[in-house]
């Protein structure tokens, strides 16, 4: 076969006919890997299955496969996205218990295909179940043993110089296990000499409702204490079961100028007080300073909000020192994970559910049946080239539906992030769904 | 990961041994008349890639690595089954992305067939680099596949500035200015106890960068881990920046770098510093000396091998303070010459050093074309795949195909 190949192909046009047959014919084929379980998500990325191992391990994995290019109906090559390339590099570097694992990719007919551990719950998941069915708040216990756990995994990433850039709910996964795995590193990026500033590779990072201000104030240069500000909402959401800051994001106009988030600035204010140089001296160069000047005035009142919420002193301290208005003087991972908060009883245990009685454990992550087959051709067939552009036609078709019908599907927990700064918003269809 | 190097993908799946090289090479064995060409190769598909980075201002980093990638690629690919401009092309594009300074992949297909196939750069002379920006991403996908997504790669230049730049300090260097300008963060050494650090010239810091850069036309970078590169890189800048051995030589004279410092030099040698202990720094390293030796005779004998290779305009490097019977007009870069004596110590002492087969396979013989030019290798790459297509093309009963009069349009072009 290889042969022909070089037979009837024109050396002159086209060099590298015999070398992708060679790599095509030697390349083990996902569909001959694993079987699809079922569809978990989507989002702009692509789709994500749960999928389980041919080998004799029979493990359950989440597959991503990133949404091929499209020029029209042909499904055509037009490069690997700056995310997919990142969250590659980064994943294939990276090992840590609490950050989610890749398993392998599969580069195969114009798709790319990342193969995770598989993990059952999430921290919106867990948000909801106790929001919407279990009408309590999560136990302390619980609520610490996620946070450590959440921060351990960030603390290995930062010291790897890996900023997360997307922390929130959605993105946090626990295993049935109740271990907490950090995933989509679709936005994460290393920070170990920049060639250039981070401000110049994505104008907006981190979904709306868990920036950081300084970010929202237009500063070009950040650190990896906006991912600690991340954390620090997502611990208020669990503590309180809704988004601590839940501010309209104001869109980028016709010329992507990004715009002051005034409304996500006043919902932070509204907690933490008005922003001021006394806290955070380097307040007056952000770029939107003047913006922000022109805000009403309001009194710190987290105090008030922490009491009923996460209970102890040190629990409110802990919830200060994350949102501290000064980068610098926010808490690191390191300092998080050391806090007396932790020291306390319920002190943080390795499994987030060990004390739970078994009707609290969240539900297992829901999974469709209808569109699994259209994840990839079966792997029988022989002109899979063919098979595959009409299998991805039709899981297309099958992706404008569900986007239509969103509100129905919305209650399964988005397995990976939206990116970028849209995410929010489909965060909040999700729920008024 | 970003600072631990033994738990990245390079130091797990991409340092090679030399058995590994040779296999890579096999294939492709059948199909020149001597090895020596690809140690020619080596230099041209480097300069090469280089020649795309400027085009597109990347920058030195991501020349790195891309040429690492190159490399990466042939450790599993054959030069005569594949086209290797378009994987270098494949290889900038990716290597911009990887390091977080995307170009846009019109600008690649672009610059790659004006520097390819282009009217007015006519030594490479490929016509077949394709226009369709879909067939470069269609390389890129299959590049990622082979390079294992592994796209994280150290360099030396990061251990050459952990070790030897100036905390705080933007060091003055046209080329480089940006890569030298970032802050050194908490220079965290991945080997070794070596606290201190090494303050070199800004002249040397330079030369030590630029043999850095000439590394990379050899398979050193896939052979021993980077921060060892850099060591030997420092070490040869030790020897042949003539102020710094001056300075150096004035205060130790047990010197391991076997300077024979002569007194005219010293007189005016500006050390206005007190003296390093560089014999305290180099064993602080906590790092094989002999292993330095052995990478510090290759890059000497890399110097020597370079001068048959022939091109209109040199790159930035350091071959100039090597020169030995390159005329003044073929060195650009650094113009400052180690003195003869020097020279002779140093290439005496790789000669009797420990056996390093190549290099002294190198050293040893004087053959072939005395220069060799980008487009005799340009033209030996098309000969080796037509070659290679004919062999495929012809079945076991050997009937002549259609192939053979390409390649004899091609041989009488």
């Amino acid at each position: 076969m290889l042969e022909d190949c070089a037979n009837s192909m024109p050396l002159s046009q086209d060099p590298m006919r015999y070398y992708r047959a060679k790599r095509d014919n030697a390349r083990p084929r996902v569909g001959d890997k694993y079987s699809i379980l079922g569809f978990i998500s989507s989002g702009t990325y692509g789709r994500v299955y749960k999928a389980q191992s041919k080998a004799a391990d029979a493990k359950i994995h989440a597959i991503k496969k990133f949404k091929p290019d499209k020029e029209g109906d042909v499904v055509t090559y037009t490069g690997i996205s700056q995310s997919a390339i990142r969250e590659i590099a980064l994943n294939r570097e990276i090992s840590h218990e609490n950050v989610v694992a890749l398993k392998e990719v599969i580069l195969e007919d114009k798709s790319i295909y990342m193969v995770f551990e598989y993990a059952e719950h999430d921290f919106l998941q867990v948000i909801h179940h106790h929001s919407q069915t279990l009408r309590v708040s999560i136990s302390q216990h619980v609520l610490k043993s996620l946070t450590y756990q959440l921060l351990n995994g960030l603390l290995y990433l930062h010291d790897a110089h890996i900023i997360h850039r997307d922390l929130k709910p959605a993105n946090i996964l626990i295993t049935s296990g109740g271990v907490v795995k950090i995933g989509d590193l679709g936005l994460a990026r290393l920070t170990y000499q920049p060639l250039q500033p981070l401000f110049a590779g994505d104008k907006v990072v981190v979904t709306i409702w868990y920036r950081a201000p300084e970010l929202l104030l237009g500063a070009k240069h950040y650190n990896k204490s906006i991912d600690i500000w991340a954390v620090g909402c997502v611990i208020a959401e669990l503590a309180s079961l809704r988004p601590i800051f839940k501010g309209e994001e104001a869109k980028l106009d016709s010329k992507k100028n990004v715009p002051f988030q005034r409304d996500q600035m006043l919902k932070i204010a509204e907690v933490l007080g008005t922003a001021d140089e006394r806290d955070w001296p380097g307040l007056k160069d952000m770029p939107e300073y003047q913006n922000l000047k022109r805000l009403d005035h309001y009194n710190n009142r987290l105090h008030e909000w922490s009491t009923p919420r996460v209970k102890t002193q040190s629990g409110y301290e802990f919830l200060k020192q994350t949102f501290a208005y000064d980068p610098d003087k926010r808490l690191t991972a390191r300092e998080a994970l050391k806090h007396k908060w932790f020291t306390e009883d319920p002190v943080p245990s390795a499994n987030a559910f060990q004390f739970l009685p078994t009707h609290q454990i969240p539900p297992h992550r829901r999974i469709t049946q209808d569109d699994a087959p259209s994840m990839m051709p079966l792997p029988t067939a022989n002109s899979h080239a063919q098979a595959a552009a009409q299998v991805q036609a039709q899981a297309q078709a099958q992706l404008s539906q569900l986007s239509q019908s969103h509100s129905a599907k919305g209650s399964v927990a988005s397995f990976g992030s939206n990116g970028g700064g849209g995410g929010g918003h489909t965060r909040k269809k999700s729920r008024l769904g | 990961m970003a600072t631990d190097f033994w738990a990245s993908s390079h130091y797990k799946r991409w340092i090679v041994d030399r058995a590994t090289l040779r296999q890579a090479r096999a294939e492709d064995l059948q199909y020149v008349e001597d090895p020596e060409y690809f140690d020619l190769l080596n230099i041209f598909f480097a300069n090469v890639i280089s020649k795309l980075g400027k085009k597109l201002q990347l920058r030195q980093r991501v020349v790195a690595t891309a040429t690492m990638f190159f490399k990466r690629f042939y450790l599993k690919n054959s030069y005569c089954e594949t086209d290797p401009f378009i994987v270098i092309a494949a290889c900038c594009y990716v290597a911009a992305k990887a390091e977080e300074s995307p170009v846009h992949i019109k600008n690649v297909v672009t610059e790659a067939r004006l520097l390819f196939g282009g009217k007015f750069s006519s030594h490479y002379g490929i016509k077949t680099f394709p226009s369709d920006n879909s067939k470069l991403a269609e390389m890129e996908f299959y590049l990622v596949d082979d390079l294992e997504c592994d796209l994280v790669v150290f360099h030396p230049y990061r251990s050459l500035m952990t070790l030897c730049g100036k905390p705080g300090n933007s060091a003055v260097l046209e080329a480089e200015a940006g890569e030298l300008g970032v802050g050194i963060q908490d220079g965290s050494q991945s080997w070794g106890t070596g606290e201190g650090r090494l303050e070199l010239q800004e002249g040397a810091l330079q030369t030590a960068w630029f043999i850095i850069n000439d590394t990379f036309r050899s398979d050193l970078c896939l052979l021993y881990p980077p921060h060892l590169i850099a060591i030997t890189a420092i070490y040869l800048t030790l020897v042949i920046h003539s102020s710094t051995r001056d300075s150096i030589g004035l205060h130790s004279s047990d010197s391991s770098s076997g300077s024979n410092r002569r007194s005219p030099r010293s007189s005016h040698s500006h050390s206005k510093k007190p003296t390093q202990d560089i014999v305290g720094f180099m064993a602080g390293l906590n790092v094989s000396m002999e292993i330095i030796a052995s990478i510090a005779q290759e890059i000497i004998c890399q110097y020597t091998l370079w001068e048959r290779y022939k091109e209109e305009k040199g790159e930035a490097s350091a071959r100039g303070s090597f020169a030995t019977e390159l005329q003044s007009s073929m060195s650009s870069g650094l113009k400052r010459t180690a003195s003869g004596q020097l020279r002779a110590a140093s290439v005496a002492r790789s000669r009797d050093g420990t056996p390093v087969d190549s290099t002294q396979r190198i050293v040893g013989r004087t053959r072939q074309p005395a220069v060799v030019t980008p487009a005799f290798l340009a033209q030996l790459l098309i000969r080796m795949r037509e070659a290679k297509m004919a062999d495929m093309a012809h079945p076991a009963t050997g009937r002549p195909m259609a192939l053979d009069k390409r390649l004899e349009r091609a041989q009488n072009a």
